[in-house]
């Protein structure tokens, strides 16, 4: 009998440390990925990555002169964060850091994205800034034309047709190749976790609902 | 027997005729409103040839905006726009624009007409089919 029990008491334990080894392993920290970096925030202010600290981060790269990906990953993002209550929202920071900072200044980054949600903060700077955040997370992008590719060239079939030279100078559409990558990052700034659109948005919003509980 | 011949020739060539000119239809076309800052926005649909003979679309226009097939690619987590000319749409197959896959990139957008509400007029031509005319609708993104 006392055999029994202890087999029980045993198995239990076990059961036990599996359980709790689950739970904290199910979002370990990804180290090497994310990290302190300075930039301007689309209110034009400099900020240190570690002035949201205490927040959870939502972090996804992409530019405003994409037709396809990145509408449709902020627009995923969008319903993402109508999934948190008002109170989860204002624990959570969704920032969206473009690879193009030459183009999406802090104003134009702000009016673009207050299309989706005007919670949701752009992320600009000088280029060394922005290239500085996609290493820290290990992102990659390039730059598809080498110079920006005035529009009436790239298109095919019945170029709509320019007042003047100026405008047609001023008119490019620069495209680039970028990750696609969301990052999930803690309160205390470690990243998560890295999911994509085909995260299913229930999985991804309890992911961030674990972090701010935590 | 000749009349009987020519008879059956000119059905034969009504039948071709009239396949080569009915194989392309498209499906549930629409533009994603973009935001008011934006120059470029994308327009998903179907494009479905139930034709005995492939078909080539071999050009794409609109009075409002510059247009491009474009198929996104992702690979390793990267993606990528790469341009579609010329793209041959099998018989008896589809082209499905969706997001992250093929579409339509619209770019240069005519800022007066690109409002929620309102339809481009799209032009699609295809190397057999001749130019289809489509009126496509802005609808909100992703709600």
């Amino acid at each position: 009998m006392l055999k029994k029990i202890l087999t029980l008491l045993f198995i239990s334990l076990i059961l036990n440390v599996n359980a709790a080894n689950s739970k904290a392993g199910s979002l370990p920290i990804l180290s090497g990925v994310g990290g302190e970096f300075t930039a301007v925030d689309s209110n034009g202010y400099t900020i240190e990555f570690n002035s949201y600290a205490g927040n959870v981060v939502v972090l996804a790269f992409g530019y405003t002169s994409c037709a396809d990906i990145c509408p449709f990953t902020l627009g995923y993002l969008k319903q993402l964060y109508n999934k948190l209550s008002s109170e989860e929202q204002q624990k959570v920071r969704m920032l969206f850091v473009t690879v193009d900072p030459e183009y999406d200044t802090p104003e134009h980054l702000k009016a673009f994205l207050a299309h989706f949600n005007e919670d949701f903060i752009g992320i600009s700077g000088s280029k060394e800034q922005t290239d500085y955040i996609v290493s820290l997370y290990q992102a990659e992008y390039n730059q598809l034309s080498a110079i920006g590719i005035p529009t009436q060239n790239i298109r095919r079939v019945q170029p709509k047709l320019f007042d003047d030279e100026a405008e047609a100078e001023e008119d490019t559409a620069t495209l680039f190749s970028h990750s696609v990558s969301i990052y999930l990052v803690d309160k205390d700034g470690f990243t998560r976790s890295v999911e994509y659109t085909g995260t299913p948005k229930d999985e991804f919003s309890e992911k961030i609902k674990q972090l701010i509980n935590e | 027997m000749k009349k009987f011949s020519s008879s059956f020739i000119f059905f034969v060539a009504m039948i071709f005729s009239v396949s080569s000119h009915a194989d392309i239809e498209t499906n549930n076309f629409r533009i994603i409103l973009a935001p008011a800052v934006a120059k470029s926005t994308a327009a998903y649909g179907v494009i479905k040839n139930s034709g005995v003979e492939a078909d080539t679309l071999i050009d794409i226009s609109s009075d409002a905006a510059m247009v491009m097939l474009h198929k996104t690619e992702i690979n390793s987590g990267m993606a990528k726009m790469i341009h579609m000319p010329n793209l041959v749409i099998e018989a008896g197959s589809e082209l499905v624009l969706e997001p992250m896959s093929y579409h339509l990139m619209l770019s240069d957008l005519s800022e007066d007409v690109f409002k929620q509400g309102e339809t481009i007029m799209l032009l699609l031509e295809f190397e057999k089919m001749g130019v289809i005319k489509i009126e496509v609708p802005i609808v909100p993104a992703w709600e």
